[in-house]
This record gives C-alpha cells, sequence and structure tokens, in this order.
C-alpha cells in the first residue's frame, strides 16, 4: 500500500493576540494566546479527495497555509509526500499546487499567458511543457479565448480559474484549495468540479485537501469529510458515514448536529 | 548556482515585460533628467567661484562635484529601498503568496525583484550624465569607467545589506524603512553629497569619518571626475568591502529569522 500524502500529526496552531498603537510594535515578540489548530490528527490517501468543513475561523485556512509552507506549526508534525512541511519546505512546495480562494496574485499589466508561463518558470518547468498544459488547461476551462488579455481586463471568476490553472500547471501531487469556486459563476463552478472529480481525481494519482462551504461541492467531490470547530477535528468520515452518524438525512444537518449549531430553513447554521 | 542566476534573470524578465506595457515615463524621466541637469548646472553657475573650487577635494567644477553627489544619492537610495519596496509591492498586489509557493526562495525573489529597478537607476543615471556631459560640459571624458564600476558594485555590496534589514523591518512591522531614513538622512549631511565635508563642524566631521557613504561618495568622485584608478582608490574600496563582509551576513540572518517569525505569528502576508 502506497504511503499517506498528507499525515498530520497533533498538529497545533497558535497565533498571537493582534496588537495596535504602539504595542504592535511587540506584536513579532508576543506569545501566541490564540489557538487556531487543536491537535489535528488525520491522514490523506494518495488519490484521496478530502473536504475541510467548517464555520468561519474554524481552522481551514490555517491548516491549508501550514502544508503550502506559508505558516509554521505550534506544535505537531505536518507531512506532505513524505517530506516535513517545516525541515523539507521546499521538497513540499515541489508536490503541492496550491490555490488561495482569492482572485489576487496575477500581474495586472501580464497578460493571462504571460502570468501562467512565469510561474510555471518559478516551479523549473520548461516553456515547452508549460505551454502545452497552459493550452490544455485553458481550453479545458474555456479560457483560450482570454489567454492573451491583460490580467487587469479580466474579471475576478476569470483571474480565479487562471489561479486554478496555475495550481494545476505543474501535476502536483497534492492540490490544496481553499474555496476554490468562491467566486465562479454557478456554470464555471459545476465545471471545474466536474473537471476535479471526473478527470483528476479519478485517475487516483493526485491527491485533493480542500475547503469549502458548499454543501454539494463536498458532496460531489470529497471522498472524506473532515468537521473542524474552533480548531478541534470533531469528526473525519465519508458523507455518508457522518450522515449516518448523526441520524441526518443532509452532510449540513450532519454538520449543524456535530458542531452544536442550529439549523435553519434558509440552509444557515448559527451557534445555539 | 546557476539556477539561483536563471530564476533572478526571470523576475528581471517579468519586470521588463511589466515595463514595456507602459510607454511614456521612460521619456518623462529622460525630460526630467534634462532638466534635474540644467538646475545643477545654473545653481552651480550662480555659486562657482575659483575659492570654492579651491576647497572641493574632488571635481574641477562645483557642478561636475554636485551633480557626481546627486547621482550617487540616487544609487544610494535604490539599494536601500529596492528590497524594501519589491516585497511591499507583491504583497499589496497579492502575488507575494504566489510566489512563496514556488520553487524560488524569499531571498532570490527579493534580488530578482530588485535587478530590474537597479538596471532602470544605472539607465537613468547614465542619461543625466549624457544630458550633462553632451550639453552642460560635465567632464565625462576623465572618467576611469572600470574603477567607477567597481566603486558602484562595492557600494551596492555595502548598502544593500541596509535594504534587507529594512525588507526585514516590513516583514515584521509592515511599514516603514529605517535604515533609508537614518542613512540617507545622516549621510545627506555628513556625506558629502552637496558639499566637503570639510566645511562641518568638528564632531560632525567625526561622524561623516564614521559613516561609509562618505567613502563610497570619495571612491567614486576619485573615479569618475578625477580618474583615478582602483589601485588608488583602495583604501576607501577595502573599507566598503569590510563593511559589505560583515552587514550582508548579518543581514540575511536578521531576515531570515523575520521571515520565520512571520511564519510563527501568521503575518506574512498581513498589510
Amino acid at each position: 500500500m502506497s504511503d499517506p500524502a498528507i499525515i498530520l500529526d497533533s498538529l497545533e496552531k497558535w497565533f498571537p493576540p493582534a496588537l495596535s498603537g504602539w504595542r504592535a510594535f511587540l506584536q513579532p515578540f508576543t506569545p501566541p494566546t490564540t489557538p487556531a489548530l487543536r491537535g489535528i490528527t488525520l491522514e490523506v490517501k494518495q488519490g484521496e479527495a478530502v473536504a475541510l468543513l467548517g464555520a468561519n475561523g474554524a481552522g481551514k485556512t490555517t491548516l491549508l497555509r501550514i502544508l503550502a509552507t506559508l505558516l509554521l506549526p505550534t506544535r505537531g508534525s505536518a507531512l506532505l509526500a513524505g517530506h516535513d512541511t517545516v525541515r523539507e519546505s521546499a521538497a513540499v512546495r515541489q508536490q503541492i499546487g496550491y490555490h488561495a480562494g482569492s482572485d489576487l496574485g496575477f500581474y495586472s499589466r501580464l497578460t493571462g499567458r504571460q502570468n501562467l508561463l512565469f510561474f510555471g518558470r518559478l516551479n523549473h518547468l520548461s516553456d515547452e511543457f508549460s505551454a502545452s498544459r497552459i493550452q490544455t488547461l485553458s481550453e479545458r476551462f474555456g479560457l483560450l479565448g482570454v489567454l492573451d488579455r491583460q490580467a487587469r481586463a479580466l474579471s475576478s471568476g476569470t483571474i480565479q480559474r487562471f489561479s486554478l490553472i496555475r495550481a494545476l500547471l505543474h501535476q502536483p501531487k497534492v492540490l490544496l484549495l481553499d474555496e476554490p469556486t468562491r467566486s465562479l459563476d454557478a456554470i464555471a463552478a459545476a465545471d471545474f468540479r466536474h473537471f476535479l472529480k471526473m478527470e483528476m481525481l479519478a485517475q487516483k494519482e493526485t491527491s485533493l485537501l480542500f475547503a469549502s462551504h458548499t454543501m454539494q461541492e463536498i458532496e460531489l467531490i470529497a471522498d472524506r469529510v473532515a468537521i473542524l470547530d474552533e480548531g478541534k477535528l470533531l469528526a473525519f468520515d465519508t458523507p455518508n458515514a457522518l450522515r449516518a452518524r448523526t441520524l441526518s438525512s443532509t452532510l449540513e444537518e450532519a454538520f449543524a448536529r456535530l458542531t452544536g449549531r442550529k439549523l435553519y430553513s434558509g440552509g444557515e447554521s448559527t451557534p445555539e | 548556482m546557476r539556477r539561483i542566476l536563471l530564476d533572478i534573470f526571470l523576475f528581471f524578465q517579468r519586470d521588463l515585460r511589466i515595463a514595456g506595457t507602459y510607454r511614456s515615463p521612460f521619456i518623462l524621466e529622460a525630460v526630467e533628467a534634462l532638466f534635474g541637469a540644467a538646475m545643477f548646472y545654473y545653481v552651480a553657475r550662480f555659486v562657482d567661484s575659483p575659492a570654492l573650487r579651491e576647497a572641493l577635494p574632488q571635481g574641477k567644477t562645483y557642478f561636475a562635484y554636485s551633480l557626481a553627489g546627486f547621482v550617487f544619492f540616487d544609487y544610494l537610495n535604490e539599494a536601500l529601498d529596492t528590497f524594501d519596496r519589491s516585497l511591499l509591492e507583491a504583497r499589496d498586489a497579492g502575488t507575494l503568496e504566489a510566489l512563496l509557493v514556488t520553487q524560488v526562495s524569499l531571498p532570490v525573489i527579493l534580488i530578482g525583484s530588485a535587478f530590474y529597478p537597479f538596471a532602470g537607476t544605472m539607465l537613468r543615471i547614465a542619461v543625466y550624465l549624457g544630458w550633462a556631459a553632451g550639453f552642460f560640459n560635465f567632464p565625462l571624458g576623465a572618467a576611469n569607467w572600470p574603477a567607477v564600476f567597481v566603486v558602484l558594485v562595492a557600494t551596492l555590496l555595502a548598502f544593500s545589506g541596509f535594504g534587507v534589514l529594512s525588507a526585514a523591518y516590513l516583514l515584521l512591522f509592515k511599514r516603514g524603512n529605517p535604515a533609508k531614513w537614518f542613512i540617507l538622512g545622516a549621510s545627506s549631511v555628513t556625506g558629502g553629497m552637496l558639499f566637503p565635508v570639510s566645511i562641518l563642524p568638528p564632531w560632525l566631521q567625526m561622524v561623516a569619518h564614521l559613516n561609509p557613504v562618505t567613502y563610497a561618495m570619495d571612491a567614486l568622485r576619485g573615479a569618475l571626475l578625477n580618474g583615478q584608478g582602483i589601485l588608488s582608490l583602495g583604501r576607501p574600496l577595502l573599507l566598503l568591502l569590510a563593511f559589505a563582509a560583515v552587514i550582508l551576513p548579518s543581514s540575511v540572518v536578521i531576515f531570515s529569522w523575520a521571515l520565520r517569525r512571520t511564519k510563527v505569528t501568521g503575518t506574512l502576508t498581513h498589510r
């Protein structure tokens, strides 16, 4: 059996409190007192898709940023493709495709193609390989027509799709996506989910860890769901098992029961 | 090493491409340089006198002396400012995070992003000197160009450490460039930019002798205006290199610590 793509062992992350005024000068030296992740232990298998589900501030983005080597854990460890995210961060970055969920991160005066080629070069891909991948993926996502337009002339949804292409460009072993369909219109979002499920994950060569608030997306893509609440891992199982365990008919209901939140008919959940 | 140089070149290429999408700034800067050179020329004509020329340690005219001082400070400003500015731009444009998950390390990102602004500054200085020589008789023919080049490289090595320290400060405190304020501020008085340090009161002359900018300034004027060779500039060059040997490694260590600290506090990409 192959090694897990991601191994989190008692992972903890604490942040210092935000200081203002003259005390902001003490910020870098302030001890961390605010927990963001509390003892997370889980494994993501190779080829598996795992969704991070939790309310705002539950720790989903923090977890993804630790795996992307943008944050250092306070305690515990995170291994990605067998590499420690702290001690072997360069090796980890070689294996990941990271999408931060924003429509930022592109040079507005460069075209989509120029931006993607630049980031491909920074990942040490040959121009031939990058050009071919850019062509294939842009065609797949219907972006060929805007590939040579400056990023400043593109909508936020289009830039977000370019950002997803950038994460996929070097065929990473592990994809880390933070709300990947947040700025996409309904059709583009459905298309991207279909791509992930039917074209990328079906080959079982790439693992996916993604944060999402969209239950439909989680149901469609995720093999297993990690439910986080205030930095704690409350449950980690398949959507069916989570529903069965909580005697719920929907994943949303299961989430509300596990986190102790009240579910309104409109679908919004709030703390009890 | 080859990989690092290639990565640095990628940033230069990126910035060149971005600059190519703006057409007018270069023309406007070139015109501004002409007015700047003219201003120094007429100020010099107003104040120049045989007594003043006697008092100048280098340079045949006050025009040559002051313009050399000005272009050197432009260069120094770039060395102190460029790392901090490139980090700030990447952070504010949201590209910093995207860059940090690539195969290129943050120090290489900073050095690479500094390359084009430096090339731009060199070009601006060349335009300044070109106007000055073409229209106002600046004595470019006297320059020892290999020595000018060596002085500029030594200056870059000596002061870019402060630029890296400013980038570390920016990572930690999000705004401000104390190295630039302090060094440029202090050196505008004690660095000998527009007047010789010999006219300063004794205690400020002591400060000037402790300030490496004074040595770099003297060396540049010696090479550019008096045609002094590398060997005759040995003392200021050695002082600059000794200064670089201390400040550059220290700044890299402090920057690495600051980077690690921001990954601990989660403020790496905060504004």
